[in-house]
Parts: structure tokens; sequence; C-alpha cells
């Protein structure tokens, strides 16, 4: 009955966190504009970045997950209550990018964890953010059994 | 107090800030690196755009019969370097941003041509025949060649037909610079 009343009550407002996982700060740059800039405004959907783990249900992460920074993401990942959906930003999660290879990587992330969304770009554009944010909203919605 | 009823007054009038996407349209800058493409008309499979890539998205795999060239977007990082560095001058980039997927398209947002090759006009020798543009460049010092004609035949049946014919063929480095500074 609770659970029915907050899956109700929180459909409209997917929290967002960030991890950085080894990013170059390029993909974070344009995270930070599509909240924080009025232009961009991500807040419309509903969307708030957080700053707490256990407080989010939607996951971007951005940097090609470098072997110092694995166990780290996944401890901060682990932390993240299910249903979540992880949002791989840029080429480097998704693919290991210009880093791919490399004896400092242990990405790409869909090694490591179930990635649900790509947007790749070096970095992509706020807008192409807000398109995957809209489609993590959408797939968020599904594994809550309550279709967007 | 004037001043301050001024921006007042001004931010009303102007209307919101905040950019309508994505419940309306947005702007597209006509110079954004959406994503590249290859033009399976004029690549010669030469390699020089995998040798450059910087993110190792591109593969070229090639047999007797032609080849394959694939570009994965995924891992694209829109460096630009292929298409400075593609001496036909095959890679664009165009402007669609629209680049978000779900995981199991992954695999699929890949640009793959295969290209194959063509007996030689002459000796019937498997070639790459010219592109149309190309041919034009080269010759267009020399009424008598018909470019398309021409662009049939293999390097050494060029030669030969050139060689018979004193025909003019004139390598324009300078304007395939200018050309390829135009494009972008
Ligand atoms: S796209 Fe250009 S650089 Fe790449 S193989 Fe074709 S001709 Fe060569
Ligand atoms: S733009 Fe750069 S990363 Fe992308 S295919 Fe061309 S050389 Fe490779």
């Amino acid at each position: 009955m609770l659970d029915t009343l907050l899956k109700k009550t929180s459909v409209r407002s997917p929290w967002l966190f960030r991890i950085n996982a080894g990013s170059c700060n390029g993909c974070d740059v344009e995270l930070a504009t599509t909240a924080l800039i009025p232009r961009y405004d991500v807040e419309r959907l509903g969307c708030h970045y957080t700053g707490s783990p256990r407080q989010a249900d939607i996951v971007l992460v951005t940097g090609p997950v470098t072997v110092h920074m694995r166990d780290y993401v996944l401890r901060v990942w682990n932390e993240i209550p299910e249903p979540k959906v992880t949002v791989a930003v840029g080429i480097c999660p998704i693919s290991g990018g210009v880093f791919r290879d490399s004896y400092s990587i242990a990405g790409p992330l869909s090694r490591l964890v179930p990635v649900d969304v790509n947007v790749p770009g070096c970095p992509p554009r706020p807008q192409a953010i807000m398109e995957a944010v809209v489609l993590a909203r959408s797939i968020w919605l599904k594994k809550l059994g309550l279709e967007g | 107090m004037a001043s301050f009823l001024n921006v007042l007054l001004q931010n009303l009038i102007s209307g919101p800030a905040t950019d309508p996407f994505p419940f309306g349209e947005t702007f597209t800058p006509k110079r954004i690196r959406g994503r590249i493409v290859v033009d399976p008309g004029r690549c010669l499979g030469c390699g020089m755009c995998r040798h450059v890539c910087a993110a190792g998205a591109i593969h070229l795999q090639k047999d007797s019969k032609g080849w394959t060239i694939t570009i994965w977007q995924d891992s694209c990082c829109l460096c630009r370097s292929c298409v400075t560095y593609c001496p036909m001058n095959a890679m664009s980039i165009d402007p669609d941003w629209h680049s978000a997927h779900a995981e199991e398209d992954k695999f699929k947002r890949i640009e793959q041509h295969t290209i194959s090759y063509e007996p030689c006009a002459r000796c019937g020798t498997p070639m790459r025949v010219m592109a149309l543009d190309k041919a034009r460049e080269l010759y267009a010092d020399d009424a008598d060649v018909d470019p398309e004609e021409i662009r049939h035949l293999c390097r050494s049946c060029r030669q030969m037909s050139d060689a018979e014919n004193s025909t003019v063929c004139v390598l324009r480095s300078d304007i395939n610079t200018a050309q390829q500074e135009g494009r972008d």
C-alpha cells in the first residue's frame, strides 16, 4: 500500500545522480549545463540532481572507468536503490572511446554494470543529454511497472 | 530606481530564456558535429582514415571483391581527423546530433558501406572506378578526354592511354585543399 503510494507520487520526479568514472570533465560540464543553466533546465522534466546515491533513480556515468575508479564506481553504483536506470554519457563509458584497450581502463561501463541508455558524443550536446534523460525516464517508469 | 524598472519590464516582454526542447523544437548550429558519414562513391579504401582515427572507430575489411568500411558512431569522438586526411574528401560531418539510444541499439549505430571492384574497361583487371568529379578535375585541361570513359580504366591502362594520346593530366593539390576548407 505504502509501496504503491510511493510509486505513484514519485513518478513525476526521477532524481539524477552523477558518477565521474575518470572523465576529462567535458561531459560533466555538459551535465552541469543541463541542470544549472536556465536555457536547458532539466528540472522541467521533474529531474533533480541529488548529492546522495541513496536518493537517486537515474545514474549518469561519465568517463571510461579507469582501473583506479572501478571499485569506487561499483561501490557507489551499488548504493543506488533498485529500480535504477544507468545512462552512459559520452563515448568513453559506452565503448572506451579514445582510451579503449588502454592498460589503465577497466571499462567500458557495460562490462561492469548493466547499462540502459547510451548518449554518445565527445561530449554530447545538452539537448542530446536531455533526450537521454527522457528515454531513461520512460525506461524507469517501465521498470516501476508504470507506463510513461 | 528607474533602471531597475527598465530591466523588469524587459524581462517581462522578452519571455522565458529556456529552450523549449524536449517539449518543442530546438536550434541546431550549422557547423555542429553530429556524426561522421562516408560517401561510398568517393572512398578508395586506402585506409588513411583508419590510420589517423584517434578512437579506432573505423574498420576496413578488404578481400578480392572489394572492401567494407565501417564506422562505429559510439566510438567516434568527432575529432574530424578523417575528414582532414581523407585524400578523396569522402568523409564529412552530418549535423544530426540526436544520438541518445537504448543499450540494445549500441552496435546498430554504424555507418557501413560495401564497395566492390569493377573490371577495367580495357584489361578487365578488378579495380576501383574513379569518382566522376575527380576524373573531371584531373583532366580539366584536356577537352579531348571523356572523364566518364577514363574513370573506368585501371591505373596502368590509364597511364598507357594518357601516354598514347599525350593527355594533360594535372593533380591539383591546391584545389583539393581549398575544397576541403570550404566543406566544414
Ligand atoms: S574514406 Fe577516404 S581515407 Fe578512408 S579509406 Fe576511403 S578514401 Fe581512404
Ligand atoms: S572523426 Fe575522428 S574519431 Fe571519428 S571516425 Fe573520424 S578520425 Fe575517427
